[in-house]
């Protein structure tokens, strides 16, 4: 029914009453080309409001008339041409930084533009840009990934974005890998924006395909090179018939640990540039990363060139503690099932039989008696048949996350693994006697009856209902 | 998100100050305020009748159709704010404003003695009470104008047909376009498909601005004079007449109306020359009355009826008018003075306030007022500090510069770049495989003309020219759509960034126009942008349509969940759906990508029989799921399929049709259907109870 707000209401509201203390806000000039950098904790806000001049937030442009709300982000304000802010709200630190490598990263997005129109020239027949952006763990891999995005997208272009870091989920959770073409915005107060609710959205929602990974970080074995050639094979499916994607390309963001490297060999690396062909290759910060990179890759031969970039790493990126990358993580799960800030959803609680239940658990490599189980070591525990093992539900299984596949319990395990994910479910809370266990469920009904992957990541998530 | 409501007052009444047309952009946006600031609406309704009383009177129709769109679109609390003083806020507007924009308010009050088009409300959009007194007020105005003759038209140029492609360059809507943004009304009852044209139904709801169609239609300026001056002769005619009816023994009236009647009917049927009518007009100024210096007109109680004889307060019935001052239409108009005047008068004889049609189409054709979505001007980017010095608009190509329109797009293209290009950079990207002109970027062959050097930072500035520096002090308009082609099409400017470290550091700060003035219009509620092109117009429409529809204050409490992801080969055939394209190409991207309707896939609208709406699917009998759908721009029940006033799963149901050999109900695909669902990997769904 419709609601009438005022109409049951005594006397009309007081205006007064409804003015939040946080009301107090202060004004922050910032000269061109600098930016305001700021760390607010999760249980604090910060509110910006633009008051003139033009400013973006990793490339997203703040609109004049929004008041943006920021929590748990550690993040900058950056203008080209100068502005004046409104703050509002408690932050942990903020200071204003006239050095900044914006510079780079927007000459970055002009020379990938001009592929792009390259490719719009010849017709589709040349892909447009494919770049992996690699760096450190905190070296500012997402934020120039999303700013690249966000440059592409208001260049009117459809880039797809690709997230191989399973510490951070890309229109997910953590855990996964997945991958989304951006035709609209990319969200400013919630990470990449949302994957599809059933009601509308007041930002475009993104359309994500999203496999389960598991694994706190890339292992050279069974499971993250197979991802890799899967998801890479799923996009360029896409990109063939999808021209306004093929023209913008895509770029990759990955985990720091791909680019620790054992002894100057990147193989999950080279492994991602070859499954995808990319051909423009971005290191942040590390001398040492740029340099083994182009040497391996100036040598090859000509036919598919990969150009090497470096670029500096920012001095706004920080070093995100155990701590916040936890919160972070948490917070990522719960927008998941209840969404972010006013946009709440309603998950489904619900009680299923232990038999209702597919449940696979990845067995990690040093379970298997073999220390470093490369792909390329014999291993009896990967001879195809067992990356998972299967498992009654137990009561170790509360507070975890299951993704649920595409694919029928009865499938071979390379099936599964390769299958993309519905969707995900929480474990609230198991009762072996009854052989009954509570769930936490996006979507009210039946879910499917397919295999789910557990994983030993992300960790379990207390506290997600009570 | 929401502010306080002195904040948000002041928000509404900045955006209203920049509406002065007929804008629909604007318009949505201002709804769209509205509809997010409820539990301000008090504020937000004083703020917007304050606006129609104050405004100059060529721009009260715009603010009276934010009024008509916030109380038809939202509806509560603002019908209940904005109805306590709509006689008022209707009739102080009515009564100055000119004939055409007298007719549109008739058409909207029309329109507000019936219910809301495609909702559920049958009441009408204000109460019976409040649009009758309005109504009866508006007839005996027109009454006592028929009587004293009061021409009609003021400026009685002929209607534009509605259908006018120049239309299109206004935003303005013409009234047979899609009105309002259909809201994804939840009031609309179910099972009606969604209609596009909102108002479809109704009489002239928002009808062109009478200024516009002047400046659709522009006059030399002697018909201008005349008409105005047969205007000012016409309210001449009908005071005195007035007079004359109160004193009909009066000579004087007597002979004076007789003069005035015979110069009205020579101006009628002769063309004078121009010093002539000067003449005429000098005459007619001398004999107008000295303005009472009455007020805007003010019923005292107007939410009352009106006294016995149905006439409002402060309005005698005209038989009975006091002999000295008969506030008729003429003298209130004459007394009504236009709060802010852009050009100074001259003229110090109190004038009547007739809309002078030459400073109309200065005004209109001043950017500030032209451009539909003017720049906010906070927002103008302060000049540049890393720029060179504005430099002069590209001269013109030389004929013999100019590459001929060579009948091979290609082949001018490839030219075009070829010259652009500079030695050593990235090789030129003239495609070894044919090129189909649609794809080509449309280069303007004076872009490779003589000044700047072509692709340097300079000749990009100049390129970008007006659009760069914001709306310089003088008001000259952004340059339109011409600057912009140029700007977008170059590639050939970005040939010098190689793919190296050391390029990447170069500063190229001429660069980040592209990504701002180039497109200068920005979504205040977003930040998209848009080119200030027709089509970037167009797109903006369309986008604030879209804001518009998924505000849904009541979407939380509809239980709003996450959609299970799609699955991969989904994905790999859906394409990105943009908001800005037209509803019908992207209906069609969409039909292209997904030629196989699953069963899964089909669905109803919600049910409004309750009966129906609790019934469960007769063959599982498990619940519907609601959910939200784009295409249906409504919420919808998916994998539903209603079969003989029954609805059910449409995987149920084939299930079930399958077994009994029934066909599926118009599913010409359902075979396919049928075999996915066979092959289909873990669709089959586990069920599990809820509690
Ligand atoms: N210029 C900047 N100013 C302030 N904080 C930044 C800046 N760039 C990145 N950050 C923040 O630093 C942290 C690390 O950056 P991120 O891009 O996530 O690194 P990576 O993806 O390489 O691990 C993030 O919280 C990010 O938001
Ligand atoms: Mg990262
Ligand atoms: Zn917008
Ligand atoms: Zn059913």
């Amino acid at each position: 029914m419709i609601s009438l707000p005022g109409l049951n209401l005594a006397a009309p509201p007081t205006e007064t009453l409804s003015v939040p203390t946080s009301s107090i806000t202060r004004e922050q000039d910032l000269p061109a080309n600098t930016e305001y950098r700021f760390e607010v904790s999760f249980s604090r806000t910060l509110t910006v409001r633009l008051r003139s001049g033009t400013a973006e937030y990793f490339g997203t442009e703040l609109a004049p008339s929004t008041t943006y709300s920021f929590q748990g982000t550690k993040g900058a304000i950056y203008t080209w041409h100068g502005c004046k802010l409104e703050l509002g709200g408690q932050v942990e630190s903020d200071y204003v930084a006239e050095e900044t490598p914006m510079m780079s990263h927007a000459n970055l997005h002009f020379a990938l533009e001009m592929l792009r129109d390259r490719s719009v020239v010849s017709n589709s027949v040349e892909m447009g840009p494919r770049v992996l952006v690699v760096g450190a763990e905190n070296a500012g891999k997402t934020a120039l990934v999303k700013t690249l995005t966000s440059y592409a997208v208001k260049s009117g272009r459809q880039p797809m974005v690709i997230n191989l870091d399973p510490r951070q989920g890309l229109l997910s959770v953590p855990g996964s890998l997945s991958a989304a073409a951006f035709s609209s915005i990319v969200d400013i107060e919630e990470g990449w924006g949302s994957s599809p609710i059933s009601g509308p959205s007041p930002v475009p929602v993104k359309m994500p395909l999203v496999y389960h990974y598991g694994l706190k970080d890339p292992e050279e074995g069974k499971l993250f090179k197979p991802l890799v050639t899967r998801m890479a094979l799923a996009v360029t499916s896409r990109l063939e018939e999808d021209k306004a994607s093929k023209q913008a390309g895509f770029v990759i963001d990955s985990s720091g640990t791909i680019s620790a490297g054992k002894a100057g060999v990147y193989e999950n690396i080279e492994h991602i540039v070859s499954e995808f062909s990319v051909n423009v290759l971005i290191t942040i910060g590390s001398e040492r990363l740029y340099s083994d990179l182009s040497r391996k890759f100036s040598n090859r031969s000509s036919d598919e060139t990969v150009n090497v970039i470096r670029i500096d790493k920012s001095g706004g990126c920080v070093d995100r503690s155990e701590e916040y990358m936890k919160a972070l993580r948490h917070s990522q799960i719960r927008e998941y099932f209840f969404g972010h800030g006013e946009d709440a959803l309603a998950p489904s609680s619900m009680t299923a039989d232990f038999g209702d239940l597919n449940i696979f658990r990845v067995i990690e490599n040093d379970e298997s008696g073999f220390a470093a189980g490369d792909a390329e070591d014999y291993n009896p525990a990967s001879t195809g048949v067992s990356i998972y093992e299967r498992i009654t539900p137990s009561s170790t299984l509360t507070n975890k996350l299951l993704a649920i596949t595409t694919a029928s319990p009865n499938d071979k395990h390379e099936v599964i693994r390769d299958s993309s994910v519905r969707g995900y479910i929480y474990v609230a809370d198991v009762d072996e006697a009854k052989r009954k266990v509570r769930l936490l469920s996006p979507q009210p009904g039946h879910f499917p009856g397919s295999a789910m992957v557990l994983g030993s990541w992300p960790e379990d998530v207390a506290g997600l209902v009570s | 998100m929401s502010l306080p409501a002195a904040e948000v007052a002041a928000d509404f009444r900045d955006a209203l100050q920049d509406l002065r047309m007929n804008s629909r952009p604007e318009i949505s946006n201002l709804t769209l305020i509205a509809k997010e600031n409820t539990e301000y609406a008090q504020a937000i309704s004083t703020e917007l009748e304050n606006h129609i009383r104050t405004t100059r009177p060529e721009w009260k129709l715009p603010s009276l159709y934010v009024l008509d769109s916030i109380v038809k679109n939202v509806g509560t609390p603002y019908t209940v704010y904005l109805g306590r003083n709509l006689y008022r806020t209707f009739m102080d507007a009515y009564l100055v404003v000119d004939q055409a924009t007298r007719k549109a308010m008739e058409g909207l009050l029309r329109t507000w003695k019936q219910s809301v088009p495609e909702s559920m409300e049958t009441r009408p959009v204000f109460p019976a009470n409040v649009t009758g007194d309005i109504e009866n007020a508006v007839n005996k105005i027109r009454t006592v104008a028929a009587q004293t003759q009061v021409p009609r038209p003021m400026h009685a140029l002929p209607a534009r047909p509605p259908s006018n492609v120049a239309w299109r360059d206004t935003s303005t809507p013409p009234q047979n376009l899609p009105r309002y943004p259909a809201p994804n009304d939840p009031r609309r009852p179910a099972g009606f498909p969604p209609t596009p044209q909102y108002g479809a139904s109704m009489p002239v709801a928002t009808p062109p601005m009478p200024f516009q169609q002047q400046f659709n239609s522009p006059q030399p300026m002697s018909s201008v004079d005349l008409a105005d001056l047969k205007a000012e002769l016409a309210q001449l005619v009908a005071t005195t007449q007035t007079s004359f009816a109160h004193n009909p023994a009066d000579r004087d009236i007597q002979t004076k109306l007789q003069a005035l009647l015979s110069l009205k009917q020579i101006l009628d049927t002769q063309t004078l020359p121009p010093q002539q009518l000067e003449a005429v007009r000098k005459q007619v100024r001398s004999l107008a009355p000295t303005p009472a210096p009455l007020p805007a007109f003010a019923p005292p109680t107007p939410l009352q009826g009106f006294p016995q004889h149905g006439i409002p307060p402060g309005f005698p019935p005209v038989g009975a008018l006091p002999a000295s001052a008969p506030p008729n239409i003429a003298q209130l108009l004459a007394g009504f003075r236009p709060p802010v005047q852009t050009t100074p008068q001259p003229a110090p004889t109190p004038q009547p306030p007739t809309f002078n049609l030459a400073d109309l189409l200065k005004r209109v054709s001043s950017p500030t007022q032209s451009s539909s979505v003017p720049a906010p001007a906070p927002f103008q980017p302060p000049p540049f500090t890393g720029f060179p010095p504005p430099i002069t608009t590209p001269v013109p190509a030389p004929a013999a510069a100019v590459p001929p329109a060579a009948a091979n797009p290609t082949a001018n293209l490839a030219a075009l770049l070829a010259q652009f290009n500079k030695p050593g950079a990235v090789p030129p990207p003239v495609p070894a495989t044919p090129v189909q002109p649609m794809a080509t970027p449309q280069l303007p062959p004076q872009s490779a003309s003589s000044g700047p050097a072509p692709g340097s930072a300079e000749w990009l500035l100049a390129a970008l020219g007006g659009t760069s520096r914001g709306t310089p002090a003088n008001g000259t308009p952004f340059a339109a759509q011409p600057m912009a082609r140029q700007i977008s099409a170059p590639t050939n400017v970005l040939n010098d960034i190689e793919f190296t470290t050391a390029s990447m550091k170069k500063p190229r700060l001429h660069l980040i126009s592209r990504l701002y003035e180039v497109k200068p219009n920005i979504c205040a509620t977003c930040g998209r942008r848009f080119e200030n092109t027709p089509e970037g117009k167009e797109k903006k429409a369309r986008h604030m349509d879209w804001h518009f529809k998924v505000k849904d204050p009541d979407a939380a409490k509809r239980g709003v969940h996450r959609s299970w992801y799609m699955s991969e080969k989904d994905w790999i055939d859906y394409r990105e759906v943009d908001e800005t394209t037209p509803a019908t190409n992207a209906a069609t991207t969409n039909s292209v990508a997904k030629p196989k309707r699953q069963a899964k896939d089909r669905y109803v609208l919600v049910p409004q029989d309750p009966a129906l709406q609790h019934a469960p699917c007769p063959i599982c009998q498990e619940k519907f799921e609601t959910q939200w759908n784009v295409d249906a721009n409504d919420f919808v029940w998916m994998d539903a399929l209603q079969v003989g006033g029954k609805i059910y799963h449409a995987t149920c149901f084939e299930e079930y049709s399958k077994g009994a050999g029934i066909p599926m109900p118009s599913t010409p695909d359902s075979v396919l259907g049928k075999r996915k669902a066979e092959n289909g990997v873990g669709v089959e769904g586990k069920k599990v109870r809820s509690f």
